[in-house]
Parts: C-alpha cells; structure tokens; sequence
C-alpha cells in the first residue's frame, strides 16, 4: 500500500499546520522565499515554452515541475499555508492562535513576494542583456499578460473584480488538492503524480495563483507592461489571494477536516424485520 | 507444554562464596517452554562482581536478573542478538549511572561493576554474549574448547585488570558469537574462581564422569577448584542440550523475524487472536483499536503503525521499542504492555486499556478545575515521571493527548514512543535527526537549542500542563518553539498566571514560573520538590516577592550600574583640582 487512509492524511493535514505556525521567523521567511523563487523559475520556463511552441499545452504540461520541485525540498508557499494553518485552530490546537496564523501568513506572503521579486529582476536582466535591449517576444508576452489581467479586469468594474478574486477560488481549490494529493502518496513518485495533475489544470486554465502572479507582474512592468503597481495590487495581487484563500480552505481544507477528522456518526442502518419464522407444522 | 520436537536442555548449577566471607557471584537461568521457547529461546546468565567494591555483588545481581527479565520482554520482532545486546547496553548504562550519582565515582576499583556472559539457545543455535574475565566453554571429544575471550589487562604476572567490564564506561563492547548446536553438546559457565585455579583438562574430567545430576557435576567442578586453593567466589553452570526442535520450527521462527504489517483493521473483525471493537484514534503516526483478547476476555488496546511510517526503519525500530520500554515500568500511572503466550503474527502493540478520556477532552469538560483536581492530576503525572526517571529513562513527549484520566480522576501516561532509554542513543539519534521527539507546545527549550536534555526536561513538560490546567493557555504561547537561538531563547518571557486566573495564590504562579524556566538550571533539581511547592507556599517565595534587579531587567540593572560610574567619574575630574 503506497497511499494513506483519508483518516490518516486528514490528521497529517493538521499536524503540518500546527507545526508550520510554531515554525520560527527565520525558517519561515527562508522557506518561502525559496518557494517563490523556484515557482517563479518555473513560470519563466512555462512561458518560454509557451512563446517558442505557440502552444499553451506544452507549457501547462510542463509548469508543475516547478511545484513537485518545491514541495519536495519542503518549501511553503501562501496558497499552502491558506490551507493548512486554519486547520490548526479549528482543530483547538494549544497554542494556536489567530494571532499565529495571521503572523504565519504574513511571513509566507514577504518570504513569496522576496523571492519572485528576485527572479523578476534575475531574468529580466537576462533577457534584455542587462537592460540594453527590448526582450524580444517573451517581453512583448508577459507585458501583454501583465496588461489583460490588470487593466482587463479593471474595465469591468467589480465584475472583473470578482472574475479575478473567482479565477483565485478555482485556483487553489486546485493547487490544495495538489498538496493533499502529495501527503497522500508515500512515495515520490507518487507525490509526483498527484501534484503534477491539478497543477497542470489550473495553469492551464490561467487561474490565478497569488504566488505566481507575485514573479508575472512585477517583471511584466520591468519588461514594459503598462500599467502600475497600484493596478497591480488592486485589480489582481487583492483579489487573486483572498480567491486563494477562499477556495483553498473552503474546497479542500474544510471538506476534509470536516468529513475525514471530524467524521460523524453513521446514519443509523435501517433495522430488517425478523423473518417471522414459523415452525414448520406437519 | 512443549512438543516432541521442542527445544529441551539439562542445566546444572552450584555457586560458593569459597574463602571469602560474601558471595559476589550470581547466576540465573530460564528454561522458557512453549511459544517463548520458539521466540525467544532459553537463557542462562552468570555474572562476577569485582572483589575490591563493595556493591559489585547488588550489580552482579542487577546484571542477571536484569537480563533474564528485560531479554524476554523484548519484542518477537527482534533478533536475539539485538535483543540482547540492547538489554545488556541498557543494563550497563544504568550500573554506570548508579556508580557516577554515589561517591564510588571517585575510584574506580569501587563500583557498580562486575563480568557478565550469557548463553541464550534459540532453536538449533547457541548466542554467546561476554564481556569481562568470566568464561563460556565447549565440550567436545572430552576436551574443553573456550569460546570466549578473557577481556584482562595483564600488567605482570602478579597484577592484572579488567579491561571490559559492564558498568565502567557509559558503552561497553560485548562480544557476541554463535554456535550450531547438536544434541548431546555440554556448555560450561565459569567465573575465575573455577577455572583460574583447574586446567582445561581437569575440568573436562569432571564434566565426562558420570554423576547422579548435572548439579552435582557442578557443584564436583567448584570443590575441586576449591582444593586446588581457589580463594575467589566460586560459581559453575553446566547446560547439555537433550532435544533439539526440527528445522522446520526453525523456518517460523524465521517468518517470526520478518512480521508483516497487519491489514485494514475495521470493527468487528478477528485478528491474532484478538476482536476488534472499536476505533479509538487514528493520526499519522498510528491508529489505535480498543479490542477483546479472546483468550482472556480482556479488553486491551492494539496499537499498528500508520502506512505513512512503515518505510521508515527508524521509527519501526522505536515503535517496537515502545512495547518494551511499557513491559520494563512497573508504575501503576505508566502504561503497561500485555504479554500473551502466544506469538505475534503480525507488526502491533498491546497495551492495557483504560477507561477514561485524555487530559485534552477532561480540560474542556473542566474549564476551570479546583486547586486540588490539579494537584492531584499534577503529582500522579509526577509519580509516572520518576518511574521512568528511577530506569534513567525520559519520556520526551510528555503533552495533554498523552495522559489519560479516568471516572476516579487516576492518571496513566501513555505512550512512550518518544521516550529516551540511555545506552539505545543510537536508535534515538536517528529516529530523532529529522524530527523533534515531541511536541512543540509542551516540549523543554533545550531541545530546540540542542541542548543538554536531563529530568528537568520531563519536568518543563509538566510544568506546562499544569499551567495550562489552571488557565486554559501556555505559559509562553507558541513563542518557545519558534526561538532556535539561545539569544533568542533570552527573549522569552513567562506570562503570569495572576493575569489569566485571578483567584490563585500567587505563589501557585512562582512554582509554575521555575518549573517551567527556559534555562534547565533554573528549574526545580527534582520534580518532587515543584509538587511540594504547589501544596506550601515555599519559604524562599514568601521572603522574596519580588526578584533582583538584575534577574528582572538585566540591561536596566546594567545601565544603571553603567550611569553610576559614570557619575563617579565625572565626580573624581571634578573633585581632581
């Protein structure tokens, strides 16, 4: 047997939590930060391929290397610790507070945002010779991207407010089920497989993972996107990690700890009449 | 009973204190039979204290019984020979530990030391473990083959020391060989008193002529030695195997080495020998069925390994360690482990079953229990503690989910998973290299520091429950885990009771507060000593309410210290012309 029993996993999920909000300061920024430096990484690789190939379907298939990779290093990434740290404080851990949760988030959001911001820079360096040349069609790409999924949302008001914050929800409902899928397996391989699928579904879908935006955005301005950083914040950063955090806890955290930690009772089986048994009169 | 084909052995016995006044010799056997014969086999264990302490005849003692009990209580999962070498690794560390708390650590001819070599016959095999000057032979052709080495430094010919020896050193090297048996082969045990004093031929002799028993055979080999001048205790045990099992016996005790896991335990189905009821919890790291032993009609407790952790060889090897380390404490608030006559088919724990809830669920029935509920949950945890502190053992992962209370309030401390066996370091160290023994809430800072972890850990631990009894938090919130430098770890602050539950003596807060100090020497040297202050205010937190300046704010005492000379100085260039 290479997975675990639902009620097995289901405990690990709150055991994580629990110890990603005792975890110190230090371990917490540095994890993070690596957690979005090699997503970013691997969003950079993605669009590569997707510029080259013409073809968003090489590029999704190939983007969840990026995650199997920091997951497997024990990296934490926002849209994770939306998920697993709220179970700690429904479960009544001691200890666990609002406070810690809110402080765990925090670390993990500057820990991401620092380390996407520094493959931004990183690459767009590279690709512009440091600054010396237009960044030829990757640049003309993600400033195109920058530009719909700020500006694009912003025309339509609330409306696009909401399609962006919604685009959040489906995101991490996927990216969680990934990191549930990987506490699943107990072998590589298999965490493997079960990361690699909803990633692929979400990246492919263009859902908006608070993390990855952190790397597409910033370096979509570098690389001459036009719009600010206020669009940035308000019309998808906002909206995308609070869709995160929606769809992440209540898809896949909640419905877990629901059924699988706080499993109720069975309904009461329906009671079979006794088969009136008459002994047989000659 | 055993069958026909059973492993049968004669044992012969005689043991003489000879010239001297005391006997500090000792020498035991068990000749297991039935299923534990299979598993474990038969062992005899001779030991020889050194004649210039006065306690090497308590350590003698200690060392054999020890064996003999501990060796059989070992998990079937285990091979002999680490079964035994573990038991003997944890014998030595405690001879070692009592000789270094008493002033006998200041010489070394005095002690907790003595020799120790032991047969234990499984199946068709002979495990010999020796350390030290006693000796194990082999009969053979009417000649005696010595089958261990003497561990003798010799000096000159006049003086000579034990170069190993348990009790020593904190690790002692035991040597370790095996030997195919056939029916009819002689075994002898001898310790220096005989055979310094015999040559191998005599004693061949005494061991060929026929005689009424084996016991009279040697008691002949102790009184010849005796003649011969023997002015040292005296001890012989002659083993001559009578029946050996077939091979086939031999090939389940093999599958017996290689248990598999248990299936998908689920209510209401039969397992080796057991019916399960009921699940009881189910973590990560295990599942835990309530269950009716059917040959007893006993309730008990099986505890499995989770399919997260069977990969992992290191935590395979402290779950079955576990069961052991239950079987070793006697204490009515300690977890026991229930020993069945018949052999394990499979991978699991048995434990006794208590009917109560864990501290967890009882903190949330009582939100605000009286001063004397937690006293009382508070000194029986603390009678648990120093079962296992008395075997140098500590239990590391001492936390609410761990303690259960029962309807009339008794507690008993369950797993010991975590727990800490001195002389196993090597299991611990890597079972522990990736994670914390215990919990981080309730667990000692010194084990986020790597620090030094002593009794005084075990007793943060307790601290910490008993603060979060009286007032439903932690004494320092999440914060203890997060500090991994002892710079940080300055940082921390205990948070008054007084704040959070206003209607406690405020000397309640003082004995929590140094139980439960960051720094392991701050705290109380015993943990009978905090159970003592929770009952009477101490003497010493009467007179001192308020502590020093330099305890309380440290830099403010500094600076004001600083600012002082400051002004002194100033003063003196003042006062120069």
């Amino acid at each position: 047997m290479a997975y675990l029993a639902p009620a097995e996993f289901a405990t690990k999920m709150v055991d994580a939590g629990e110890a990603k909000i005792f975890m110190s300061t230090k371990d917490t920024i540095v994890r993070a930060y690596m957690a979005g430096a090699i997503l970013a990484l691997a969003a950079v690789f993605a669009i590569t391929i997707i510029t080259q190939t013409g073809n968003p379907l090489i590029g999704s298939i190939l983007f969840p290397v990026g995650f199997c990779m920091l997951y497997l290093l024990g990296f934490d990434l926002l849209t994770g610790v939306f998920v697993l740290c709220p179970l700690a404080l429904l479960d009544k851990r001691p200890g666990v507070t609002v406070g810690g949760v809110l402080r765990n988030w925090g670390l993990v959001f500057v820990g991401n945002f620092a380390g996407a911001l520094t493959v931004a820079i990183l690459m767009s360096f590279v690709f512009t010779m440091g600054y010396n040349t237009d960044g030829g069609p990757i640049a003309k790409k993600v400033a195109g991207i920058g530009e719909a999924r700020t500006l694009g949302f912003a025309a339509y008001g609330a409306a696009g407010w909401f399609t962006c914050f919604v685009r959040g929800m489906l995101c991490n409902w996927m990216v969680s089920t990934g990191v549930v899928g990987a506490m699943i397996s107990t072998h590589v391989s298999g965490k493997v497989i079960a990361m690699w699928m909803p990633i692929f579904v979400f990246f492919y879908m263009t859902f908006e993972h608070s993390v990855v935006n952190m790397f597409l955005f910033p370096f979509s301005i570098i690389m001459g996107g036009d719009f600010s950083v206020g669009d940035y914040l308000f019309w998808n950063e906002l909206p995308t990690a609070l869709g995160n955090l929606v769809g992440g806890l209540a898809f896949t955290g909640l419905t877990l700890y629901a059924t699988h930690v706080r499993t109720s009772e069975d309904r009461p089986r329906p009671v079979t009449a006794p088969i009136a048994s008459t002994p047989a009169s000659a | 009973m055993t069958a026909p084909s059973a492993l049968r052995v004669g044992l012969g016995q005689y043991s003489s204190a000879g010239r001297k006044d005391t006997n500090q010799d000792f020498h035991g056997a068990l000749l297991a039979e039935g299923s534990v014969n299979e598993t474990k086999g038969i062992a005899i264990a001779l030991a020889d204290g050194i004649s210039s302490s006065a306690v090497s005849r308590d350590a003698a003692e200690a060392a054999v019984t020890g064996f003999l009990n501990d060796y059989y209580s070992t998990p079937e999962a285990w091979s002999t020979k680490h079964s035994a070498m573990r038991v003997l690794e944890a014998t030595n560390a405690w001879l070692h530990r009592q000789t270094q708390r008493t002033a006998l650590r200041f010489d070394r001819n005095k002690g907790y030391v003595c020799t120790f070599s032991a047969v234990v016959l499984k199946s068709t095999t002979a495990h010999l473990f020796h350390v030290g000057d006693s000796r194990i032979y082999r009969l053979e052709d009417r000649t005696l083959e010595q089958l261990t080495s003497d561990h003798r430094y010799r000096v000159s010919d006049e003086e000579s020391f034990l170069s190993r020896a348990l009790g020593i050193e904190s690790y002692v090297d035991i040597e370790y060989s095996e030997l195919v048996l056939e029916v009819g082969a002689t075994l002898l045990l001898t310790t220096d008193g005989v055979h310094e004093f015999l040559d191998e031929r005599s004693m061949a002799e005494i061991l060929t002529q026929p005689a009424p028993s084996l016991d009279a055979t040697a008691n002949r080999l102790v009184t010849a030695a005796l003649e011969a001048g023997s002015y040292d205790n005296l001890t012989a045990q002659v083993v001559r195997i009578e029946a050996l099992p077939e091979r086939s016996a031999t090939e389940t005790y093999r599958q017996l080495n290689e248990l598999p896991f248990p299936p998908a335990l689920r209510p209401g189905e039969h397992f080796d020998g057991f019916k399960i009821c009921r699940v009881l919890t189910v973590s990560a790291r295990s599942s835990v069925f309530l269950a009716i032993d059917e040959a007893s009609q006993q309730r008990v407790v099986l505890k499995v390994p989770s399919v997260d952790l069977r990969d992992d060889v290191a935590h395979l090897e402290r779950f079955l360690l576990e069961e052991w380390i239950a079987s070793r404490v006697d204490n009515p608030h300690v977890i026991t482990a229930v020993r069945r006559t018949q052999p394990k088919r499979h991978i699991y724990q048995v434990t006794e079953y208590v009917d109560g809830a864990t501290l967890t669920q009882w903190m949330r029935d009582n939100a605000r229990p009286t001063l004397d509920q937690v006293r009382s949950i508070v000194k029986q945890i603390a009678r648990a503690l120093r079962a296992l502190h008395r075997l140098e053992m500590l239990h590391q992962d001492l936390r609410p989910d761990n303690v259960l209370i029962d309807r009339h309030g008794t507690i008993t401390v369950i797993d010991l998973g975590s727990a800490y066996v001195p002389g196993l370091e090597e299991l611990g160290t890597r079972a522990q290299a990736q994670h914390m023994p215990g919990t981080p809430q309730y667990l000692a800072p010194e084990y986020f520091v790597g620090g030094h972890r002593s009794t005084r850990s075990d007793q943060f631990s307790l601290g910490v429950i008993a603060y979060q009894l009286l007032c439903g938090q932690l004494p320092y919130g999440a914060d203890v885990a997060r500090a991994t430098s002892p710079a940080a770890q300055k940082r921390l602050r205990y948070r008054p009771l007084r704040g959070r539950n206003s209607e406690l003596p405020p000397w309640i807060d003082l004995a929590l507060e140094k139980a439960t100090r960051i720094d392991p020497m701050h705290r109380y040297d015993e943990i009978s000593e905090f159970v003592h202050d929770l009952e009477t205010p101490s003497s010493r937190f009467l007179r001192q309410d308020q502590p020093p300046l330099i305890e309380r704010n440290p830099v403010a005492f500094w600076q004001g210290l600083s600012a002082t000379l400051a002004l002194v100085i100033l003063a003196l260039l003042i006062l120069r012309d």
